[in-house]
């Protein structure tokens, strides 16, 4: 059962989670989001912010994230072009967390790595969530 | 739109990006948030996201910056796949049926990187994104 996320403390360490960018999920992908650029430099490269959105996907899969959250901002770098079928792993972890009239704002700062752990990409993503009622403070 | 570039060198300093522009529709936020795996009713459920602060479904931020990244993408090919980094802030929310564009400009080179200031904009010109970006130059 997935923690709330809203639950979690500043300091919290979402496991490291291996995730596949097959060809198909990255055409969907690529299909979704109508990027007409990528495909001009190689029919097998993987649009950066593919990488971004599955990773942060993969780390949230171990953390319920409540309906009516809202992504603030986004902070991403890229250290080196991604092809269609790699295996890349993404860790994270609480960089900060406050409260504020019945809201949580969180910072996550996550990071990339291919097999070879090797630094693909790392980012940081800030959501705001509504404060469940029941829960005691843990800023 | 106006574009000042050079495949080898990318766009120069004082240059505007090539803009990049997509109509939003229910069904494209649906089909990102099925292959995004983001299935937050805010984006996909409309009784939901009716009773929300938005009074509707909105996009997902991820899916603009997509936009924002196709076009530098065009701008500086490889180059942002390679060396880059951005910081973005997600200002106002895109809804369905908004046209979202997404805009910037080369700021300066410094040190081996190219840094841009980048938006993207409704069609009533309200800033939904803005961000800073660099690349290796």
């Amino acid at each position: 059962m997935p923690l709330n996320l809203e639950a979690l403390s500043k300091g919290h360490e979402f496991p490291s989670v291996a995730f596949h960018l097959s060809s198909q999920w990255v055409r969907e992908y690529a299909e979704a989001v109508e990027d007409g650029a990528i495909a001009g430099l190689g029919r097998d490269m993987v649009p950066p912010m593919a990488v971004a959105a599955l990773s942060i996907r993969a780390l949230l899969d171990s953390a319920r994230l409540p309906t009516g959250a809202i992504h603030l901002g986004q902070e991403v770098a890229f250290f080196r072009p991604v092809g269609m079928g790699e295996r890349l792993s993404a860790a994270g972890r609480i960089a900060s967390r406050g409260e504020r009239q019945g809201w949580v704002i969180m910072r996550i700062d996550l990071k990339v790595e291919d097999e070879a752990l090797a630094l693909v990409m790392t980012g940081r993503t800030t959501v705001t969530m509504p404060l469940d009622q029941g829960q005691e403070s843990r800023t | 739109m106006t574009e000042q570039f050079d495949r080898e060198a990318g766009p120069k300093v004082g240059g505007e990006l090539s803009s990049v522009a997509k109509v939003l529709t229910q069904e494209k936020i649906d089909r990102y948030a099925r292959a995004g795996g983001d299935g937050n009713p805010l984006h996909t459920d409309p009784e939901f996201a009716a009773q929300s602060q938005f009074g509707g479904t909105i996009a997902h931020g991820m899916l603009v910056l997509a936009y924002l990244s196709e076009m530098m993408t065009a701008a500086f090919g490889s180059r942002w796949l390679s060396s880059s980094r951005i910081k973005a802030r997600f200002r106002t929310a895109a809804r369905p049926g908004d046209t979202v564009t997404a805009s910037g400009r080369v700021e300066r080179t410094e040190n081996g990187r190219t840094f841009c200031t980048v938006e993207c904009r409704n069609q009533h010109g309200e800033v939904l994104l803005s961000a800073k970006a660099e690349v290796v130059a």
